[in-house]
């Protein structure tokens, strides 16, 4: 298949930089392509392609970030992660049989909070998504919706009870997105949680969670087992969509108000031509 | 007879054994198909049967997951609820809005007959198959083609490649529904004469465990 230029241009996520093996590197895929991703004796990291060709590599938020292009904008960043007293998680990988697209677009969504992640971030009857705002900003050309808010019985580890949680979200790359939400220990603060999606197919991903909280006191398995159980639970639908590609034109699905996010990610995704994991017209 | 019109092709405007009813209790959904359609088939808590293809038109997630509440139907990713007729009655993220008519489930037909939910391309008229006053036992699913079960079951059901076979199993009284759900896969129902008791059903039960089994086992030279 002819994969598309924007999406060859853009970067992904391929591996934890945590646990990279030595020369010649574990394989993997990115875009149906096998790539090969080591950490040298240097300490410097390095991706290569099939034919044993360098690719560009970032090393950013705990994970190693790739492109098989020329990407015109560096890889994004996330500022409010930065303060040295935030703790770092690395929450492992999730391998999800469904779009890398439809992964993301989930985790922009909040309407399933109360039937997926039921009793945690969400409890019946406090169904009702609120009016938030949404726009593509042009600048930074990234999604972001804003003043988001839901009422979560317990909206993290460190929430002691339930309560209206505020979020925002971000849509940084093709197959990364952001949220910030509301800090049990630190009103003033925003949480960071994203995950970031690698394309192994156009059906098939590896989700990488991560997070960049204010919580001195959970110990860390527990932060990442509650992080695994809330994605595990989304993998439960993403993995029961039909189809499994995301359609990215109006008709073969049904949004509402409540989706205001998602109808911007498929519009963002079709006016840049990243196609890699849509369903395209034709189909 | 047309219920023995097999061949691979579509079949259109038959109608499918889904499960059978004694597997469906009220207040619950479960998957089947019909034809090349995947379905949720599921019934109210008053007991009423209905058959959908397995969608919610809202973002495509599988209804067989979804929940029975009442006499609805609701998809398990963002609760939207519908009425056994199709129809969207409730999107829980806007509890204030009266869904607008055109959001429906896909409708199927759906008879309940002989101990046996039947489904079928909306607009099916046609009576459902007449068991012959056989009664249902266990329905399974078997990855092999007709052509392949034949092989195993020989010469001992009659007659040959319909739909309705018969024979005798231990003395016993017993029939087989058998139906096509694509080239390699088929519904077999087992079915056994009226009013027989507990120790044949369980014997007809393993019997076609036992059928399973060898019509999936590959022949290997």
């Amino acid at each position: 298949m002819t994969i598309a230029r924007a999406n060859l241009d853009a970067w992904y996520p391929v591996a934890m930089a945590a646990d990279l093996p030595p020369p010649p590197g574990r394989t993997t895929q990115m875009l149906g392509q096998d790539i090969r991703v080591f950490r040298g004796l240097t300490g410097a990291v390095g991706v290569t392609d099939a034919t044993g060709q360098p690719l560009q590599v970032r090393e950013r938020f705990g994970h190693v970030w790739t492109s098989p292009g020329s990407p015109v904008q560096d890889l994004f960043t996330i500022p409010e992660a930065e303060p040295a007293d935030r703790r770092l998680v690395d929450c492992g990988v999730v391998r999800v049989k469904c779009s890398p697209l439809r992964a993301v677009e989930n985790f922009l969504d909040i309407a399933h909070f109360p039937f997926v992640h039921t009793d945690i971030l969400g409890a019946e009857p406090h169904t009702e998504v609120n009016r938030y705002e949404v726009k593509i900003r042009e600048d930074s050309d990234e999604v972001w919706a804003t003043k988001v808010t839901f009422y979560q019985p317990q909206a993290a580890k460190s929430a002691a009870g339930g309560g209206v949680t505020e979020y925002m979200y971000r849509v940084a790359a093709p197959t990364a997105a952001v949220l910030y939400k509301t800090c049990p220990a630190r009103p003033e603060a925003w949480d960071v949680i994203a995950i970031f999606v690698q394309p192994l197919a156009e059906d098939l991903c590896d989700v990488w969670p991560w997070m960049a909280l204010y919580d001195d006191i959970t110990p860390q398995a527990e932060l990442i087992a509650f992080q695994q159980m809330i994605f595990l639970q989304d993998r439960s639908i993403l993995e029961n969509q039909i189809p499994r590609l995301l359609p990215l034109d109006p008709g073969k699905e049904i949004p509402t108000q409540a989706d205001m996010t998602s109808v911007a990610y498929r519009r963002w995704l079709k006016r840049r031509g990243l196609t890699y994991g849509a369903l395209s017209v034709a189909e | 007879m047309r219920w023995g019109c097999f061949g691979g092709q579509v079949l259109h405007r038959i109608w499918t054994a889904a499960c059978l009813a004694a597997d469906l209790p009220a207040a619950t959904v479960l998957h089947a198909t019909c034809g090349e359609a995947e379905l949720a088939v599921w019934r109210t808590a008053t007991g009423r049967v209905a058959a959908w293809t397995d969608r919610c038109p809202h973002r495509g997630m599988r209804l067989s997951h979804g929940f029975v509440r009442g006499e609805a139907l609701s998809c398990i990713y963002h609760g939207w609820t519908y009425g056994a007729d199709g129809a969207c009655r409730r999107i829980p993220a806007h509890p204030e809005v009266v869904p607008p008519a055109s959001i429906r489930a896909e409708v199927f037909s759906v008879i309940e007959a002989d101990g046996i939910v039947w489904v079928a391309p909306q607009g099916t008229t046609a009576a459902p198959p007449d068991l012959a006053g056989f009664e249902p036992v266990r329905a399974l699913t078997v990855n092999q083609s007709l052509a392949g079960i034949d092989a195993h079951l020989g010469g001992a059901f009659s007659p040959p490649g319909g739909a309705l076979r018969k024979s005798h199993i231990q003395g016993q009284s017993v029939g087989l529904w058998l139906q096509p759900l694509g080239p390699d896969r088929l519904t077999l129902v087992g079915l056994i004469g009226a009013g027989a008791g507990v120790a044949p059903r369980v014997m007809l039960s393993r019997w076609l465990e036992d059928l399973r089994r060898r019509a999936e086992t590959k022949v290997t030279a």
